[in-house]
């Protein structure tokens, strides 16, 4: 996920998956919703929102891919929609926490959904989660302010560069630069004294 | 005091471009020179070197089988029905 030539792969498969390649296609797509998924639950918290946003973004992703211009620019496409796509589902939620809707702006220590979810008993598929990733991480990222989480999970955890999180997050590069610095403050931290 | 105070703060400042290697090497060196006398600006660059480090890491921690077998199924399925429409 760090590589820098993951935008180049992505490239590269949008135009053979434009041109018809049907096992193009399909890994891109497949990759496209492994994001969708790893974005929602990271950002968002809610592993059933998650699943909801992976299939919403499956058949824009594959419309898109079919009239794209620019393949270069597919990836921050890929993470606005699936942005987008987490901020229309919470919305439609009733008593959503004000903090998630709040995703881009502010810096208010609102904790979100994920803090949440550690509250309750795990169902199935948070167990999944639970066992996926490093429960320390887990807890300490849900801590973050919203904003600051998302700008987390696509830099470090995704591999988006500062430029290609700007764009996404709707915000100046070095916004994301001062974001980050904090949110990796406040992660280590979460991690110290757990 | 205030000279290393000074300094310590350059270092917070700096920290996140000095771990994403967008610093010059004079500003490195002069980080790396200050975190050997000073221990708690080192653990701190120790520290968060090990907080990147943990997020890279399950950043490149593929998805539980079930929800990549999912992804795969749906795709199947979406691919199948566009062909039909086109067949």
């Amino acid at each position: 996920m760090q590589d820098a030539g993951v935008k180049a792969e992505y490239a590269a498969l949008v135009r053979d998956a434009a041109v018809g390649n049907r096992a193009a296609m399909e890994r891109l797509l497949v990759r496209a919703q492994e994001t969708a998924y790893r974005f929602s639950l990271l950002v968002c918290g809610h592993p059933e929102d998650a699943e909801d946003v992976m299939q919403e973004s499956l058949l824009k992703t594959y419309q898109h891919v079919k009239r794209i211009s620019d393949p270069e620019s597919f990836r921050t496409w890929l993470y606005t929609t699936v942005k987008n796509a987490c901020l229309m589902k919470r919305r439609r939620h009733a008593g959503e926490p004000a903090a998630f809707v709040s995703l881009e702006d502010g810096d208010g220590l609102g904790g979100g959904a994920l803090a949440g979810l550690a509250d309750k008993s795990l169902r199935p598929d948070e167990q999944v989660i639970s066992n996926w990733m490093e429960e320390r991480l887990r807890n300490a990222l849900k801590t973050l302010p919203p904003s600051y989480r998302m700008i987390v999970v696509m830099r470090e955890m995704e591999g988006l560069s500062t430029k290609e999180v700007a764009e996404v997050a709707g915000c100046s590069e070095a916004n994301v630069k001062t974001r980050l610095h904090r949110a990796r403050l406040m992660l280590r931290r979460r991690l110290a004294a757990a | 005091m205030s000279e290393s105070v000074t300094s310590c703060r350059t270092i917070l400042t700096d920290i996140s471009a000095y771990l994403d290697g967008e610093l010059e090497a004079a500003a490195c060196q002069a980080i790396e020179w200050h975190c050997q006398t000073c221990a708690s600006c080192a653990a701190l660059v120790s520290g968060l070197r090990e907080t990147v480090g943990l997020c890279r890491k399950a950043g490149s921690t593929p998805l539980p089988e079930e929800v990549r077998q999912r992804a795969r199924d749906s795709v199947r399925e979406l691919l199948d029905r566009e062909s039909k429409k086109t067949s």
